[in-house]
């Protein structure tokens, strides 16, 4: 399909239409005026023509005109137009005037003894008027011609005068059609603005209240597509969601039984095996947990922003006890410095967001490190931020953008990780409409710093 | 001792179920939660451990009902990490610990000793952890079976921490406990019950570890 804009297309089927409208109303214009005017000037023409037949005197058998000079300039004066005339006898012989004016056609019976017609003199085209004169018994033929100037004036006139309005009135439909269109177009214009406005995520139908009437089976199937494709989404996120949630059972009990064999006397080969393979189930459980966070976080993973307001604080104490005991273990000193900082968000993502950040900074940190979460309201603009510190090795500038894709580890790392931690955290941070800030610990230092900076919570 | 297991996935069953017995419970698993609510009727158990996401009656039902009934069975919930809804987290429904999936068994091991020993605690005047001996009700303290003085508000303190053994508790929690109405107390003399504490019960073998901004944990007690 070729791509056309409508109101092009409108206007190139307008056009012929319109412009044989347009001829039309010239040439239904044309006749009635040229008629009579030409029946007018022809007119004129007779009446000099009898005129003259008048003046025709005989004088023994020989025909003579009697017109002086200064009749016959007055005859001959005319403002557009050079005059002709011819005087013949009744057996053709010339009386008086200009000899070889184009004869009558032959074909044409004169009724009341008067032709008019046109022909060719000296090169010019002329209207010409033959009267039958009586004189002396038999007709004398009198001719009067004239060049056609008056005429073809008198004809542009009337093209024009009736053109004009024509073509105007034609301008104007044309015009109305173009900005009809336009408004007309209004609406779709406002539909395709709204869409473009749309973030990926919003898959909520399109206003279809607004659109008139005609624009509503697009609005329609578009709402209908985007509920599809909501679905899908939906369907998609919800089986990520189970795959990951039906994960954690089992992989309990992987590692229940791993733990087991463990705690029994087994042989030293068979022992480091085993490690590994409980290593390998705690990060696979770690993994399970960290996709179902990102399942939650995609559009339809029934992410509830703006629903609860949560205290960044109580979310971090609820889940300390978690971190105390890795953090005891790995002989980390794990701290806390938290003072009230209420978020609208959810509570479920924000938890986890909060738990791969200490889970990076436990991972990373050398034993006998600090690792400390911080939760506060910043003083300057009122923004309540989630941070956690760490004094390990750091995340050298470079690495600080691509360490938040997904499935990038920093090159010649030794993590366990998979790489989504900070990815998920980023796209936690990104529902709640939080910035990532990667630094240095604030007391200056090396060290790790990942700050999630919240949006202003509105007022209670 | 006895625990009952309410759990569908056989493997992880039977791995908790073997933990425990090694640990000298006496186990009964069932998978579905009707199930336990008919056992929960007819026996006595010290402990149920209830997976939140049962096939048909879910754990939270299992516990309302458990609920119901006249004896009040300490109860651990199994949840997998994005079930820790609020109603979890505040354990609104009148479970007395959770621990989310998955799990080290050490953690799980500990919080059923912790939970069983906070329950006879409720039942009986005696807490023991350790060497440590309190007696809520002759209010006496006895390590290593010498008696050991407390000042009023050390007892409190330590009663505080011994009910969430392994567990973190705030400080604010702590003043909550301790404070008499009306009455201010400072983060810094909840400072000094602990110092004060630590240095009677430390060279028992017995830890209470600072978390830096937060609160203090009284670690388990390990047998030497």
């Amino acid at each position: 399909m070729s791509v056309q804009s409508l109101r092009g297309q409108l206007l190139r089927q307008l056009l012929p239409p319109v412009a044989a409208l347009l001829a039309l109303a010239t040439v239904i214009a044309y006749y009635p005026t040229i008629e009579p005017a030409t029946a007018a000037y022809d007119q004129a023409l007779i009446d000099v023509g009898l005129a003259l037949g008048d003046r025709i005197q005989i004088n023994g058998g020989k025909y003579s005109l009697d017109l002086p000079d200064a009749a016959e300039r007055v005859l001959r004066t005319d403002r557009y137009d050079a005059i002709y005339f011819h005087v013949a006898a009744p057996d053709g012989g010339h009386i008086a005037g200009d000899q070889g004016l184009p004869p009558p056609p032959p074909d044409k019976t004169p009724q009341d003894h008067i032709i008019a017609y046109d022909g060719i003199y000296a090169g010019k085209d002329l209207r010409i008027v033959a009267v039958l004169v009586p004189c002396d018994g038999k007709r004398c033929l009198v001719q009067v011609a004239e060049t056609t100037n008056k005429r073809e004036r008198l004809l542009r006139y009337i093209v024009l005068s009736s053109l004009v309005p024509t073509v105007l009135i034609a301008l104007a439909t044309l015009l109305i059609v173009w900005f009809g269109v336009k408004r007309g177009l209004e609406p779709l214009d406002l539909l395709s603005e709204e869409i473009k406005r749309r973030s990926p995520r919003d898959l909520r139908p399109v206003q279809a209240a607004a659109a008139p009437e005609e624009t509503k089976p697009l609005v329609n199937a578009l709402n209908a597509l985007l509920e599809e494709v909501a679905q899908a989404n939906q369907n998609q996120q919800r089986f990520l969601a189970n795959a990951a949630h039906q994960l954690r059972t089992p992989l309990a009990g992987l590692q229940a039984h791993t733990e087991l064999a463990l705690a029994q006397p087994v042989p030293e080969g068979c022992r480091a095996e085993l490690e590994q393979v409980h290593l390998a189930t705690v990060r696979t459980a770690r993994l399970a947990n960290q996709l179902l966070a990102l399942a939650r976080a995609e559009p339809g993973g029934g992410f509830a922003a703006g629903l609860g307001a949560t205290d960044l604080r109580q979310l971090v104490q609820g889940a300390a006890d978690e971190w105390v005991h890795r953090a005891m273990e790995r002989d980390l000193d794990l701290g806390f410095d938290l003072a009230e900082a209420r978020v609208r968000g959810d509570a479920f993502l924000l938890r986890e967001a909060l738990a791969n950040l200490v889970h990076n900074s436990l991972e990373h940190t050398p034993p006998g490190g600090h690792v400390t979460v911080h939760t506060t309201v910043r003083a300057e603009d009122r923004r309540p931020i989630l941070e956690v510190e760490d004094d390990g090795p750091g995340i050298p500038p470079a690495e600080r953008e691509r360490v938040l894709e997904r499935f990038y580890r920093i090159p010649g790392t030794t993590g366990t990780g998979s790489g989504l931690g900070l990815a998920i955290v980023r796209e936690i941070a990104g529902l709640h409409g939080a910035e990532v800030e990667i630094g240095t610990p604030r007391a200056g230092g090396r060290g790790c710093r990942v700050s999630l900076i919240f949006p202003p919570a509105p007022q209670p | 001792m006895r625990i009952m297991i309410v759990e569908d996935d056989a493997a992880l069953a039977r791995g908790v179920a073997r933990i425990l017995e090694s640990e000298g419970y006496a186990v009964d698993v069932v998978a579905r939660g009707e199930q336990a609510i008919l056992a929960a009727e007819q026996e006595r158990f010290d402990l149920v451990m209830l997976d939140v996401g049962l096939p048909g009656m879910d754990g939270f039902e299992v516990l309302r009902r458990l609920r119901a009934q006249a004896e009040r069975v300490p109860v651990l919930l199994l949840t997998a990490r994005d079930e820790i809804d609020d109603r979890v987290h505040g354990l609104d429904l009148g479970a007395d610990d959770y621990v989310a999936k998955p799990f080290a068994m050490s953690e799980l091991a500990a919080r059923v000793r912790a939970l069983i020993r906070r329950s006879q605690a409720q039942a009986g005047p005696k807490v023991v952890h350790g060497p440590l001996l309190l007696d809520t009700v002759a209010r006496r303290a006895f390590l290593n079976g010498e008696p050991l003085e407390l000042a009023g508000r050390e007892w409190a303190v330590l009663e505080v921490l011994l009910a969430k053994v392994e567990r973190v508790v705030s400080k604010e929690v702590i003043i909550q406990a301790v404070a008499n109405w009306g009455e201010e107390l400072s983060l810094n003399a909840i400072e000094v019950y602990v110092s004060r504490l630590r240095a009677k019960l430390e060279p028992a073998g017995i830890r209470i570890r600072t978390v830096r901004g937060f609160g203090y944990m009284l670690e388990e007690h390990k047998a030497v």
